[in-house]
């Protein structure tokens, strides 16, 4: 007979020593609030839609299209905001979608499979997140060649850009450009790394004995 | 939700508890947690409960909830430290040194059960229980045979716990 055996002959034994809630407390147990991965991840999800939205808002103002229509960008800007927001509610349909299939009665493993689906959701609206925010910054720093080029006041000598000067300018801007999509890409590692780093050891683990 | 579900539900849950203390039993350490994790279970049983058809028993898909949420969906609000268990096991040595053996032994395991994986802990938890391999693998999600290969090694790794 090996340990655990005996082990769970003792288990059956312990079983009448198990303190038991009654009716009432269950019946109050089901009102409280769960506190379970899922939730966490559809809230910071909605969080991050939100702040892109919220962005977007705070950019496009009256001013903003007044400007766009004197560089001859209007129409090219409205096609690329219909663009970006049949991409962002894709992303929404599929966010929707996958909370939907996760079902706390599935198998272990095949609820681990649905959740680290979401996150890979998750993870491919950051790309695309990452890749609209670095297009529209460069797309900006071009305008802002272009406005400088037609800009006549500029021609005065001492505002004058050197060679220089552009490199300068360039580097700065592409290292600011980078420092933004690092931070970005860092607060999401650090967020769903901290959140499913438990599940996906989880997973390996279940995942380890397919092979 | 309708009340008669809602007492259904409860009722049921009430004869059924056990399986939801027993697991919280062995995946947390402490009062506090046992609860959160026992209030967890609760909820998300609820949430599935309009899905029981009823064509299994209430304990039978009471397991697999209940263990999914023990490995998949809770939340654990602090961080276990295992440091604390082995200091309960080194005070429970020196303090009860003239105990029998054999509940001595048992401690061990407990204690060698808490320092398990997740996955590990529901095998044992489902061994425990009188699981045979078909409901281990579908509750788990993976096949009998490896149910069978992964029970074989938590029992090596547990002996080599208790026996560096």
């Amino acid at each position: 007979m090996d340990n655990l055996d005996l082990l769970k002959k003792d288990w059956k034994k312990q079983e009448k020593s198990i303190p038991q809630l009654s009716y009432d407390e269950i019946y109050k147990l089901i009102w409280k609030r769960s506190s379970s991965i899922v939730k966490w991840i559809f809230f910071i999800s909605i969080i991050e839609f939100g702040l892109g939205a919220g962005l977007n808002i705070f950019i496009t103002d009256d001013e903003y299209w007044a400007k766009l229509e004197k560089y001859n960008l209007t129409l090219f800007s409205i096609i690329t905001y219909v663009v970006s927001y049949l991409i962002t509610f894709y992303f929404i349909y599929k966010f929707y979608k996958n909370y939907r299939a996760i079902n706390a009665t599935d198998s272990a493993a095949v609820l681990m499979k649905t959740i680290l689906k979401v996150r890979k959701t998750v993870k491919y609206y950051i790309g695309f997140i990452l890749i609209s925010s670095a297009f529209v910054f460069i797309f900006s720093i071009i305008i802002v060649f272009r406005t400088h080029a037609m800009t006549p006041e500029i021609a005065d000598p001492d505002m004058a850009f050197d060679w220089k000067n552009w490199v300068l300018f360039i580097g700065g801007i592409l290292l600011l450009l980078a420092v933004i999509l690092g931070v970005i890409w860092l607060i999401y590692t650090l967020v769903y790394g901290i959140l499913l780093r438990r599940l996906h050891r989880n997973y390996k683990e279940l995942k380890k004995l397919e092979m | 939700m309708n009340k008669d579900l809602e007492h259904q539900f409860v009722t049921n849950l009430e004869q059924n508890q056990n399986i939801a203390h027993k697991i919280c039993r062995i995946y947390t350490n402490d009062q506090e947690s046992h609860n959160d994790l026992f209030q967890e279970i609760t909820i998300q049983l609820w949430k599935a409960y309009p899905k029981f058809r009823g064509d299994s028993k209430f304990s039978t898909w009471m397991y697999r909830v209940a263990l999914n949420t023990a490995i998949t969906l809770y939340r654990k609000k602090k961080k276990s430290i295992r440091t604390q268990d082995y200091d309960s096991v080194h005070f429970k040595i020196k303090t009860e040194a003239y105990d029998d053996t054999a509940e001595q032994h048992l401690k061990l395991m407990y204690d060698a059960i808490k320092q398990l994986n997740d996955i590990d802990k529901a095998l044992v938890f489902l061994y425990l229980e009188d699981k045979n391999y078909a409901e281990i693998s579908e509750t788990l999600g993976i096949t009998e045979v490896n149910a069978r290969v992964k029970m074989n090694r938590v029992k090596t790794k547990l002996q080599n716990i208790i026996n560096p």
